[in-house]
């Protein structure tokens, strides 16, 4: 099943072009990495993607209105004044909390959970965000440099979470300065003035 | 809806500074404001209700700040673009909850204070009920200020919603008067509720507006 389509989209700022033309479609279970050097327009695909950023020229479709994602950007999106497990009580409904509680668990930060977010790590703070993506049943997950920061066992943890999660026909659009451990569609942004 | 509120309430309650902080500045500036000048209880009857407004205006421009900066500056407005498509609720629910946890407290301190500085008993909820609808307007203002300022500097807010916040001031004045004089307390507080329900529907609406061209 096609999840997402782009055809043709251009997108410039300050009159660069940052890609002009670019197609491509993503279906269930399917990967997409999207790799390139810096300032080459990955996130700002990305945001495209998600209908976030507005193109210059071209078109996005997706299967359905209602296509549920699950996206983390650079930004966490983790409160730093909450304790790890009152940002989970915010990111979570009763329904999903306790398999948000076996990801702490699984990411080594459940000693943590009463400390205050600011005082973790940079790489502890990145597994806190990830379970915003981790412990939901998305129809699509779109990550921006999802392995920044994490170390290896996480690493390893989020790559496997991801091939179960293409085994199960989620869509993956990924940005990674290194080539995921699975198979994907790979899209190559060139430098800025492309 | 609910779910908005639910997370708004949640953030804010532990956010200690942003609803404990500007609730002790009002109680700072009106107990000190009498100490620090020598006058009589008569005169300062007269104009205490100055002081009120003043602090009113200070605190909910105080309360406002970085209303929406954090949410932009940690990506949670993303991700609940991403879900909502606009900003139209989350910015409703916000301004609420900011009037329910802060607004009306601040204007409940104001309240007493008055009470306490010469004005009659029975006048008490007449000025509750007028500084919590000024409190309603001033966040609605303040919070657009807010949303505009974000990554621009708090110039810019403070520019653009401190001309708007004049006539509200200028209601609550004539309000006050109506209260003092009992004259036209009723037909004041009609206005000020018509005019709260009109800011309260169509601002959050530019704010979301405001919201989305800082995240595109």
């Amino acid at each position: 099943m096609k999840l997402i389509s782009a055809q043709k989209i251009s997108y410039k700022i300050n009159e660069k072009k940052l890609f002009h033309n670019l197609s491509f479609e993503v279906f269930s279970g399917e990967g997409l990495h999207i790799k390139g050097g810096n300032g080459s327009g990955k996130s700002t695909l990305l945001k495209i993607l998600l209908g976030i950023t507005s193109i210059t020229k071209g078109s996005i479709e997706y299967n359905n209105q209602d296509l549920k994602i699950s996206y983390l950007g650079h930004k966490n999106a983790i409160k730093h004044y909450l304790t790890p497990s009152q940002n989970l009580q915010l990111l979570f409904d009763d329904a999903t909390l306790s398999n948000a509680f076996e990801w702490l668990e699984k990411l080594d930060l459940f000693q943590m959970q009463d400390e205050l977010t600011a005082n973790l790590s940079f790489g502890q703070q990145k597994k806190l965000a990830l379970i915003r993506v981790l412990a939901q049943s998305p129809e699509l997950i779109v990550l921006d440099e999802p392995f920044v920061g994490l170390d290896h066992a996480a690493s390893d943890l989020l790559n496997n979470f991801l091939i179960q999660k293409l085994s199960e026909g989620t869509g993956i659009i990924l940005t990674s300065h290194i080539h995921p451990s699975f198979e994907c569609q790979v899209i190559a942004l060139g430098e800025r003035n492309v | 809806m609910f779910r908005f509120l639910k997370i708004e309430s949640f953030k804010l309650f532990y956010k200690l500074k942003s609803w404990l902080g500007p609730m002790l500045i009002m109680i700072l500036v009106l107990t000190a404001f009498p100490l620090s000048i020598d006058i009589s209880q008569f005169d300062l009857e007269k104009f205490y209700f100055s002081i009120i407004v003043v602090s009113l205006l200070m605190t909910s421009f105080l309360a406002t700040e970085g209303m929406f900066e954090e949410d932009f500056e940690d990506g949670s407005l993303e991700q609940e673009f991403l879900v909502e498509q606009d900003f139209y609720k989350i910015v409703l629910s916000k301004i609420f909850v900011y009037v329910c946890f802060i607004g009306v407290p601040i204007a409940f301190i104001g309240a007493i204070f008055s009470f306490a500085n010469g004005v009659a008993i029975g006048s008490f909820m007449n000025v509750f009920f007028l500084l919590s609808l000024s409190n309603l307007l001033l966040f609605n203002l303040f919070a657009f200020g807010n949303a505009l300022s974000i990554n621009k500097g708090a110039m810019l807010g403070v520019i653009t919603t401190l001309p708007l916040a004049l006539p509200v001031i200028i209601l609550l004045g004539t309000a006050i008067r109506s209260i003092q004089y009992e004259d036209g307390f009723l037909e004041i507080s009609s206005l000020m509720i018509g005019v709260g329900f009109l800011i309260s529907a169509i601002m959050p609406l530019i704010i979301s507006t405001a919201l989305k061209t800082h995240i595109d």
